[in-house]
């Protein structure tokens, strides 16, 4: 199967927010309004029960020119996914399609994948058993996984009419963004395909006006080498040899590493 | 160029047209006061302030003319730029010839056309006679020059001089510009010469008639057009054939009044007779004028319009009212009074799809107390538009069909039904009546079903109009007859439906060239997609531009071809004398650069608005002459000593109209869920607003509460070295449903342009304070 991709060109993306209407349609996501910002964004970013969000961002160029740029934010679905990694109880993986989707039977709802995440996107949502008891599952973007199991677009792309959500094979869309970046580049100097080579790339690619770091993005995230020490020698091993409690010991102190922010993490320095 | 519209909010599927434009290297200009979404998808931002369209328009015909832009052959030829204008025709300080000052109208005979002593008008097609209309056009906007125009506009004057090249390079016939407007160009006192001025640039830039060209209304809800095309206003019959008044004692008289003596509109008995015919049916016969009697005569002079009603309303001079889909407590202007006056009814129905402020007008939430309210208020629920089925028809005019997806909930019902209940109990109350009022009900025809579920499709048929006799359908328009043998509902829709096949449910989406998709719905008249297209074609019958063919004269046929259905009699051919009269509505055929139709002039004038923040610069008139200035109830003015801060009004995607299909969605409510007030850093600052305060913002009619919104999107004008802050808030707010807020229209004066009476809801004067 041909790899196919998400492509969020911004510079076609008139803020209509449709695409955070058809996801809450498709995916039957509450209503969380949140308390007035002081511009017209809705959500201050993507949580549990928004998974797109349109973010506003009133930028002075460096010759003293205004842009109000736009951007559909929802989950990267990154190859090297740092959700996936952290998760404890294997409950995150990728599809065929290459959308990273948490497992609901198995998500105990610690948050690992919250601390860890990159890119500040998936988060808890809380839920009330029969017996009024609350538990979590984590919750964010499945790329539309089920319609895409059904040969549908996913629900954003479908709605989009500005022609800035696509979903497509990876290739033909990577190369048309190329040609679509250097048209851009007269208006937008700094505009760049955002498909960060440090977490392997994603499955949602975006075509940026600005730099990453004006729309809130690490300009070149990388997967803390903590984590893949973690998911890939330590946590196998520990599972095996010591049972559980270590190994959600162990989990607590990747845990706390990952609070530092992004920033911080950059370039995988952490030595745990 | 977008000019007082924001698609890319307001009209989002629009704008997916226009992004594909932008791919194939169009330009895109935005003209608005503040920086829209609109503004961020353009190529080119430029700030006016608002109210000021006609100076900013008034300066690019300047410029146009000065450096000879303009396609000389189609403005000689298509347009009445060779006409000679009579010498009663004047124009000083601001006022054309033949005002009264008392009345506030003109006597429009002085602007009439030279003519020969067989009646002919007199032209000269070198253009250079001192009255043919161009040399008149080239003298009014010389005083339009760019320092003046960006004086009163706050444009920044390289913006501005960049838009004049780019846009005027559109005069070159290989080329074409479009003008998009919406009701930022409407909503003005000055609201109808506004679009003229647009309409005035296009002729002279030869942008009219050819693909890719036109003055495209974005309408502010799906079906304004097909609205507008059935008479919704109060003046106008369905057809726009003018309304029967009080100087139209016969039918004949009326007939007189609307048919000229040249142009398609000779036509128009035929086209009125028929639809007599289907009103009355066999109660309209020669010997009854066609039942002309029955139908209602609105006095002469009278202006029945929103405002008008508002103001009658508020006199107590009305006792009821029927609101469809319609909530003025949110969507009128000067809001407070209108409240008022809904108090004055005896009984208000009110058929909407939630209950709306205005059906609500009675409550506490409203500010009232129900104890004193005497009105008595029925609700209607009304379904939705996927629980019914029927047609819109768009900008374009194309009738598209629509099916019905899911059946109406609860008791809800489709307006249609409601009206024919409503007809078929009007008809069983008076049926053994034979007073005045009963006769015209008696003698309406009405068949569209025995039952109170009508049958549509019984309706669509009419609409296209058929044989008295034969009940067999017209093929169109000119098949029908004023000898009452034909019945029409709408002659311009006729051949929509000419046999078994309703051609407004065609969904054919290929391409028969230039983009017009011909087998898609039905656009009327007889399926054109660009009106007056013989003007895509030069003098000669040849298309101006290998590159964008309309029609052409096809020699070897004898007649006119090409990718749209001609805006032409077929076969009129070169040797016919009116073979280059493109524009078949206007009696002469041409273009009218110049135009005796509009209230305060033949050529759009700049006029402050109603409050204005400054005197006008281009005359001592400040205020539109022609303006009617209503009750003085409501009609509050405030001045700038008082309120400093011009203020605008507008949509946001999220919500629509007055909010009471959005604001009460819950996922819509969540995207835009507060009233909010744009303001710029400036003012914020010389105000002591932070970000997320709440404000009060403050007119001579009253004041509302909203939060602040802080931008760089609003910035301060220089206008006539001064310098002014402006603000701008969503009018999408009430008080019923999810998403609630304060009403901005409490705010916006009760006053309305010269010759449509919308109101003026996009330019007035307020005062802004923290709360």
């Amino acid at each position: 199967m041909p790899e196919y991709i998400k492509f969020v060109d911004v510079t076609k993306c008139d803020g209509c927010r449709a695409c955070m209407v058809a996801c809450k349609n498709w995916n039957d996501l509450p209503v969380a309004t949140e308390e007035y910002s002081g511009s017209i964004q809705s959500h201050e970013k993507v949580n549990a029960y928004t998974w797109n969000v349109i973010t506003y961002t009133e930028h002075e160029t460096a010759d003293g020119g205004f842009e109000w740029l736009f951007r559909h934010q929802s989950c990267l679905h990154c190859v090297e996914a740092a959700c996936e990694k952290a998760c404890p109880e294997d409950a995150i993986s990728h599809t065929e399609f290459g959308s990273v989707v948490v497992d609901h039977d198995k998500c105990v709802g610690c948050g690992y994948c919250v601390q860890n995440c990159i890119f500040d996107v998936i988060e808890l949502a809380t839920y009330k058993d029969k017996n009024g008891k609350e538990y979590r599952k984590a919750q964010k973007c499945t790329l539309c996984t089920d319609r895409l199991e059904q040969g549908l677009l996913p629900a954003c792309v479908r709605a989009c009419h500005s022609g800035c959500l696509q979903y497509g094979k990876k290739e033909e869309i990577l190369a048309e963004a190329e040609k679509r970046l250097e048209k851009v580049k007269e208006r937008f100097p700094n505009a760049n395909i955002y498909n960060p080579p440090g977490i392997n790339g994603s499955a949602t690619v975006y075509l940026l006006a600005e730099k990453p770091s004006v729309y809130g993005l690490p300009e070149d995230p990388k997967l803390p080498a903590s984590l893949t020490l973690w998911k890939d020698y330590l946590r196998p091993a520990s599972k095996a040899l010591m049972g559980v409690t270590l190994t959600a010991v162990l989990g607590a102190v990747i845990a706390n590493a990952r609070n530092k922010g992004p920033e911080e993490q950059e370039g995988g320095q952490d030595n745990q | 160029m977008v000019i007082g519209a924001n698609p890319a909010e307001n009209h989002p599927i629009s704008f997916r047209w226009i992004q594909k434009a932008l791919d194939k290297g169009a330009t895109l200009i935005s003209v608005d006061p503040r920086y829209t979404r609109t503004s961020q998808m353009a190529n080119i931002y430029a700030q006016l302030r608002s109210g000021t369209d006609i100076a900013f328009i008034g300066g690019m015909i300047n410029y146009v003319l000065q450096n000879e832009l303009y396609p000389k052959d189609y403005v000689v030829h298509y347009t009445n730029a060779a006409h000679i204008v009579a010498e009663t025709y004047s124009f000083d300080d601001g006022l054309f010839s033949g005002y009264d000052p008392e009345t506030r109208s003109y006597d429009k005979s002085q602007w009439a056309f030279e003519t020969d002593e067989n009646g002919n008008i007199k032209r000269d097609p070198t253009l250079q006679h001192p009255r043919c209309v161009f040399q008149l056009l080239k003298k009014h906007y010389s005083r339009y020059d760019v320092d003046t125009v960006c004086n009163v506009t706050g444009t920044d004057k390289e913006t501005y001089l960049k838009i004049c090249e780019i846009y005027g390079s559109t005069g070159r016939m290989d080329k074409a510009g479009t003008i998009l407007y919406a009701m930022g160009g409407t909503q003005h006192t000055v609201g109808s010469q506004n679009i003229r001025a647009y309409a005035i640039l296009q002729m002279l830039l030869g942008n009219i008639g050819i693909q890719g060209g036109g003055v495209n209304a974005l309408r502010g809800e799906s079906n304004v057009q097909g609205s507008t095309d059935f008479a919704l206003l109060y003046h106008d019959t369905p057809g726009y054939m003018g309304m029967p008044t009080t100087v139209d004692p016969t039918y004949e008289d009326f007939l007189n009044r609307i048919t000229p003596k040249s142009g398609f509109k000779t036509n128009f008995p035929k086209f009125f007779t028929s639809l007599l015919k289907c009103y009355y049916g066999d109660n309209a016969r020669p010997d009854n004028e066609f039942g002309y009697q029955f139908h209602p005569k609105i006095t002469n002079g009278k202006n029945y319009s929103f405002l008008r009603m508002f103001d009658a309303m508020y006199r107590g001079e009305i006792e009821g009212l029927l609101l469809f889909g319609s909530n003025p407590v949110i969507g009128g202007a000067n809001t407070y009074k209108l409240q008022e006056a809904l108090g004055n009814l005896k009984w208000m129905v009110a058929v909407d799809l939630f209950e709306t402020e205005t059906s609500a007008f009675w409550q506490k939430a409203a500010g009232k107390d129900p104890a004193s309210v005497q009105t008595e208020v029925i609700f209607l629920p009304a379904c939705s538009s996927y629980e019914k089925e029927g047609s819109v028809t768009n900008s374009g005019r194309w009738m598209q069909y629509r099916w019905q997806a899911i059946k109406p909930k609860g008791e809800s019902k489709p307006d249609l039904e409601i009206v024919h209940m409503l007809a078929r109990r009007l008809k069983d109350l008076y049926k053994n009546e034979d007073t005045p009022a009963a006769r015209p009900i008696n003698a309406l025809y009405w068949n569209y079903g025995d039952s109170d579920h009508p049958d549509i499709d019984l309706v669509c048929r009419e609409i296209n109009g058929y044989e008295w006799e034969t009940k067999k359908q017209v093929s169109g328009f000119g098949e029908l007859k004023d000898d009452g043998s034909t019945a029409c509902g709408n002659w311009i829709y006729s051949g929509f439906y000419p046999g078994d096949e309703n051609l407004a449910k065609r969904r054919d989406n290929k391409d028969t060239g230039m983009g017009n998709f011909l087998n898609w719905a039905y656009a009327w008249p007889a399926n054109r997609r660009v009106i007056y297209n013989r003007a895509s074609a030069d003098p000669t019958g040849k298309p101006w531009s290998k590159d964008r063919i309309g029609i052409y004269w096809d020699e070897a046929q004898g007649k006119w071809v090409g990718n749209d259905v001609p805006d032409f009699v077929a076969t009129k051919g070169p040797d016919d004398p009116t073979f280059n009269d493109p524009f078949i509505m206007q009696p002469d055929g041409k273009g009218a650069i110049f135009s005796a139709a509009m209230n305060e002039g033949p050529f759009p004038e700049h006029y402050e608005p109603y409050e204005n923040p400054i005197k006008n610069v281009f005359s001592s008139v400040n205020l539109n002459p022609a303006v009617q200035l209503g009750d003085k109830a409501l009609n509050t003015a405030g001045d700038i000593s008082k309120y400093p801060i011009i203020a605008t009004t507008y949509r946001v995607s999220e919500h629509w109209q007055s909010g009471i299909m959005t604001r009460n969605v819950p996922w819509l409510a969540e995207l835009m869920p507060y009233m909010y007030v744009e303001i710029s850093e400036e003012l914020a600052k010389e105000k002591g607003i932070k970000p997320k305060d709440e404000v009060i913002i403050s007119t001579a009619r009253g004041e509302i509460k909203a939060y602040a919104m802080i931008t760089k999107r609003f910035k301060p004008y220089k206008i006539n070295g001064k310098t002014f802050h402006h603000i701008g808030m969503p009018w999408h707010y009430g008080y019923k449903g999810i998403a609630t807020g304060e009403i901005a229209n409490r705010l916006t004066p009760h006053i309305g342009d010269a010759n449509s009476t919308i109101p003026e809801y996009k330019a007035f004067l307020c005062d802004i304070r923290r709360a």
